[in-house]
């Protein structure tokens, strides 16, 4: 590729890369909130976000439901979902080393993918709506109205769970667990209730996000997996257990995602994987360093 | 007497805090020597400084004329630097001799040493602190005080010139804390110099031939024992202990009154 | 010799493994009659008239998943650095097995060797940096390496054929000599494997993998040098994957990065080894027969639900036994019905 030929793409590249950045914080916001307060990584998540889309795309061909109507219900079941997961499985071993519930959420993800692949199948399938494809162009830059709502939505939704988690009774529970376990529970805060309202919550997020995704990408049984490693790296971008930094963090991988895809294709995880070490490496704490969700 | 151990401008800033600050400490060979300060004086840290497990900020530290103030923390434990823990770090799935064991191995006496010929001289130095009866006890079945003593035995196994012992007294009754005096006593006979980091005031008294005082991480007086806790200095540093807390909670209370008025405010 | 009549000042040394407490020399006895007897076992059961070639084959699969899930014990069992990335030197070593015989026409022994050696260079060159991480950061960067592994592997056509995949040279053995040979091939690196690990655990440099996994600054103070520790650790537990990753691809005659590379090899070792106690030399065998016992039993009469229970397995095992059936054996835990649950009760919050 020319110089020129570079340069005539950065502008759309841009655009996209913001679009699917936001999609992807909002995959990592979940990712973040169930790490930062339950101290686990959740690699059921990318499963959520399958499931999600399935929802979704049922929802769609089987009811002639709007996607973008989907997602409220599709957080609510997850929550509940995610809450009976954390409190009659995860808790079990919730306190056991790092390796145990590192592979319980693995076997989880395994469990959830194959059930899927069971019950519907390795067909590609994708959500066709009447706006589907449909967008408008600032200049040479095509903006798709899927991708541009996308991007609006997870602001949005990532702006509420700010709003919730410093405003509320419940917020301030969660983060006084994330921050000081024993002195949360002196206080009389549900340590088990708390953990188990925290993953619904991140199964909710990765619920919403599923569903954007399953608009503008295919469908498949093993998409998900793709989310976590991408999730973790963008929480260690951001800095793990903030919210304004998961976004920045989902910001910049996107961009970073878009541009290696035009310039080394099918090098994406390798790319990804080299930001994480480097980011461990130069910055640890991250770009916007600890915060615990204040 | 030699001096085995210089620390020279020792100093130490976490974020903008400085924890140790411009400490200077000698110790010559076959001392024995306490340093003791109000919690949070900072002498975990400066420990942690002389031993490699934190880098220091400025100063230098030289032992038996080496400078090893950059050197790896497992390099200065062969050079014959041994420490305990405050919080006991036992191994706890091995046994007690495989615990001390390792000390064997690895400390200044055991790059001669094979595995086997550890496990002889880990049941000597258990024998020595008295706990030749446990060799084959998991570490995660013993009581608070022999864990102190596991701590103190895997030190010795290393047969340092320096033992550098970090509130190995803490939580121990009167009776424990006779015992370990005794224990520390022979390992000084033994030739071992012993920097002893205490909060009971009896053992330091009892033990130390020089006593250094830290507080906010400066040293604030030095000598013999009688001298030093008659000093006025002190004696504000630690009377002033109790004040600084009473303040240093209102303190907190204070902080997170203003905070919650302050999100409050937010909303 | 009564025991109160021996030396106190001098007991003897205790040449014990690192792990299991000493044991009873009957009980010692009895483990090396065992051993004995499935060593004899499994040298001469490919040679009996009434064994099948796929039953050598199945017999292959299990020895090949204990001596991955031997690999993944030195680093993840002794030194305790959860690895989930092991796949990738499983991948390194087939490649660099493959492309040595398929393009140089070098012959099996040197080209699996060299696979082992390949996967144990790549180990130590990524050891120094990533063996700095901790917990949850090492976990997932490792997962890290072997994707980014297997993409430039599937990107890299000249080299390795690219997502088709490279195709080995055809053995001139008849079938059946060929099943033999792979077995006896797998079966050299499992023991070798077992063989290492056995006089690592009585080494210093096995104390000092212990030592690092039960309390690395303590391990650190006591003159240990711990970076050097974890990445020889690291290495060893590649250079064993390698191997079998190079005797697989001879194997299976072709290599594709979605198998070479495929997770499920690093999950399997994890999971054998945690079902035969992570930390102990037999566990990974022990494991590895438990568990493809119950894959072959469950997956005949579950065809297309075989991965569910790969996942329901793993589920089941974290939560009730997440040290083995070995604690078992030398009976550190008991397995009544009561113990499982008070095991799950002290690890929930409520």
């Amino acid at each position: 590729m020319t110089l020129d030929q570079f340069l005539s793409i950065v502008p759309q590249s841009i655009v996209n890369g913001l679009m699917l950045g936001g999609t992807l914080s909002l995959v990592a916001l979940g990712f973040s909130i169930v790490w930062g307060i339950l101290n686990i990584i959740n690699l059921a998540h990318g499963a959520f976000v399958m499931l999600s889309a399935y929802f979704a795309y049922f929802m769609f061909t089987g009811f002639g439901i709007d996607p973008f109507l989907s997602i409220a219900p599709a957080m609510l079941i997850f929550f509940v979902f995610g809450y009976v997961i954390q409190r009659y499985i995860i808790n079990n071993v919730i306190r056991a080393p790092l390796l145990v519930t590192f592979l319980l959420t693995f076997g989880l993800e395994i469990i959830f993918v194959n059930v899927a692949l069971n019950r519907f199948g390795g067909d590609y399938r994708s959500i066709t709506t009447a706006y589907s494809g449909i967008g408008f162009f600032i200049g040479d830059v095509r903006v798709p109205y899927i991708k541009l709502a996308a991007l609006l939505i997870s602001l949005l939704i990532a702006g509420a769970l700010h709003l919730f988690l410093s405003r509320t009774r419940t917020g301030n529970a969660i983060r006084a667990v994330g921050m000081d376990i024993d002195a949360a529970k002196l206080c009389g805060v549900k340590i088990g209730q708390t953990y188990a309202i925290t993953y619904g919550i991140g199964a909710a997020l990765a619920a919403a996000a599923g569903v954007l995704i399953g608009m503008s990408f295919t469908i498949t049984p093993d998409m998900g997996g793709a989310f976590n490693l991408r999730s973790f790296v963008i929480v260690v971008l951001g800095g793990l257990g903030s919210v304004p930094g998961a976004v920045l963090g989902g910001l910049i991988f996107g961009m970073v995602d878009v541009f290696a895809g035009v310039l080394v294709p099918g090098l994406k995880d390798a790319i990804a994987f080299a930001m994480l070490v480097l980011v461990l490496i130069v910055r640890p704490q991250g770009i916007l360093g600890k915060a615990f969700y204040k | 007497m030699t001096t085995l151990l210089e620390a020279r401008g020792v100093t130490k800033h976490f974020g903008g805090v400085a924890a140790v600050q411009k400490v200077d400490l000698s110790i010559g060979e076959g001392e024995m020597v306490g340093l003791i300060g109000p919690n949070g004086a900072g002498k975990t840290t400066f420990i942690n400084l002389i031993t490699g497990m934190e880098p220091l900020t400025s100063g230098s530290v030289t032992f038996r004329g080496d400078e090893i103030t950059h050197r790896a923390s497992y390099r200065i434990g062969r050079m014959g630097i041994a420490r305990t823990f405050q919080v006991v770090k036992p191994f706890r799935n091995l046994s007690v001799q495989q615990n001390v064991a390792v000390g064997a191995m690895f400390g200044a006496g055991g790059a001669h040493r094979s595995s086997k010929e550890a496990f002889v001289k880990a049941a000597q130095v258990l024998e020595f602190v008295g706990m030749g009866d446990k060799l084959e006890r998991g570490a995660d079945q013993l009581t608070l005080p022999d864990l102190k003593r596991l701590e103190l035995a895997k030190a010795l196994a290393m047969e340092p010139k320096l033992l550098l012992l970090d509130e190995v007294m803490a939580g121990l009754n009167t009776r424990e804390i006779e015992d370990a005096m005794e224990l520390i006593r022979k390992v000084n006979a033994n030739g071992v110099t012993v920097l002893v980091i205490e909060h009971v005031m009896k053992a330091i008294m009892g033990l130390s031939q020089r006593v250094v005082v830290l507080h906010y991480g400066q040293k604030i007086a030095e000598g013999a024992p009688q001298a030093v806790v008659s000093d006025r200095k002190v004696i504000e540093a630690y009377l002033g202990e109790k004040y600084a807390k009473r303040v240093s909670s209102m303190r907190v209370a204070d902080a997170a009154a203003i905070k919650s008025r302050g999100s409050d405010a937010e909303n | 010799m009564s025991a109160t009549e021996q030396p106190a000042q001098v007991p003897a040394a205790k040449p014990s493994t690192v792990l299991a407490r000493p044991i009873a020399s009957r009980r010692n006895l009895i483990v090396r009659g065992i051993v004995a007897l499935a060593l004899v076992l499994l040298l001469v059961f490919p040679f009996l008239d009434f064994v099948s070639g796929a039953l050598i084959r199945t017999v292959t699969v299990v020895v090949m998943a204990a001596a991955l899930a031997q690999a993944w014990n030195l680093i993840g069992g002794y030194t305790g650095y959860p690895a989930f990335g092991n796949v990738a030197f499983f991948g390194a070593g087939g490649y660099a097995t493959a492309i040595l015989m398929a393009k140089m026409k070098v012959d099996f022994l040197p080209a699996v060797l060299a696979g082992g050696i390949v996967a144990a260079l790549y180990a130590t060159l990524l050891g120094f940096p990533v063996l700095r991480l901790k917990g949850h950061y090492f976990s997932i960067a490792t997962l890290g390496i072997a994707e980014a592994t297997r993409e430039v592997v599937a990107n890299w056509d000249t080299l390795t054929g690219g997502g088709s995949g490279i195709t080995l040279p055809i053995s001139p053995l008849r079938p059946q000599q060929f099943n033999q040979f792979m077995y006896f091939a797998m079966l050299a690196v499992f023991v070798g494997s077992v063989v290492l690990t056995y006089f690592i655990t009585r080494s210093k440099l096995g104390y000092g993998m212990v030592a690092i996994r039960e309390d690395e600054d303590a391990a650190k103070s006591l003159g240990i040098n711990t970076t050097q520790f974890k990445v020889a650790a690291f290495a060893l537990s590649a250079l064993i994957t390698g191997l079998v990753g190079g005797v697989y691809a001879y194997w299976n005659s072709s290599l594709i990065p979605e198998d070479a590379f495929n997770l499920d090899y690093t999950l399997r070792a994890i999971l054998i080894t945690i079902i035969g106690g992570p930390g102990s030399l037999f566990g990974p065998a022990l494991g590895a027969i438990a568990f493809e016992f119950l894959r072959n039993f469950l997956w005949d009469r579950f065809p297309g639900l075989q991965f569910t229970f790969l996942g329901v397995m793993m589920v089941l095992t974290i939560i009730f036994m997440p040290k083995g059936v070995m604690e078992f054996l030398t009976g550190r835990r008991r397995f009544t019905p009561r113990d499982l649950l008070q095991y799950v009760r002290d690890h929930r919050v409520s």
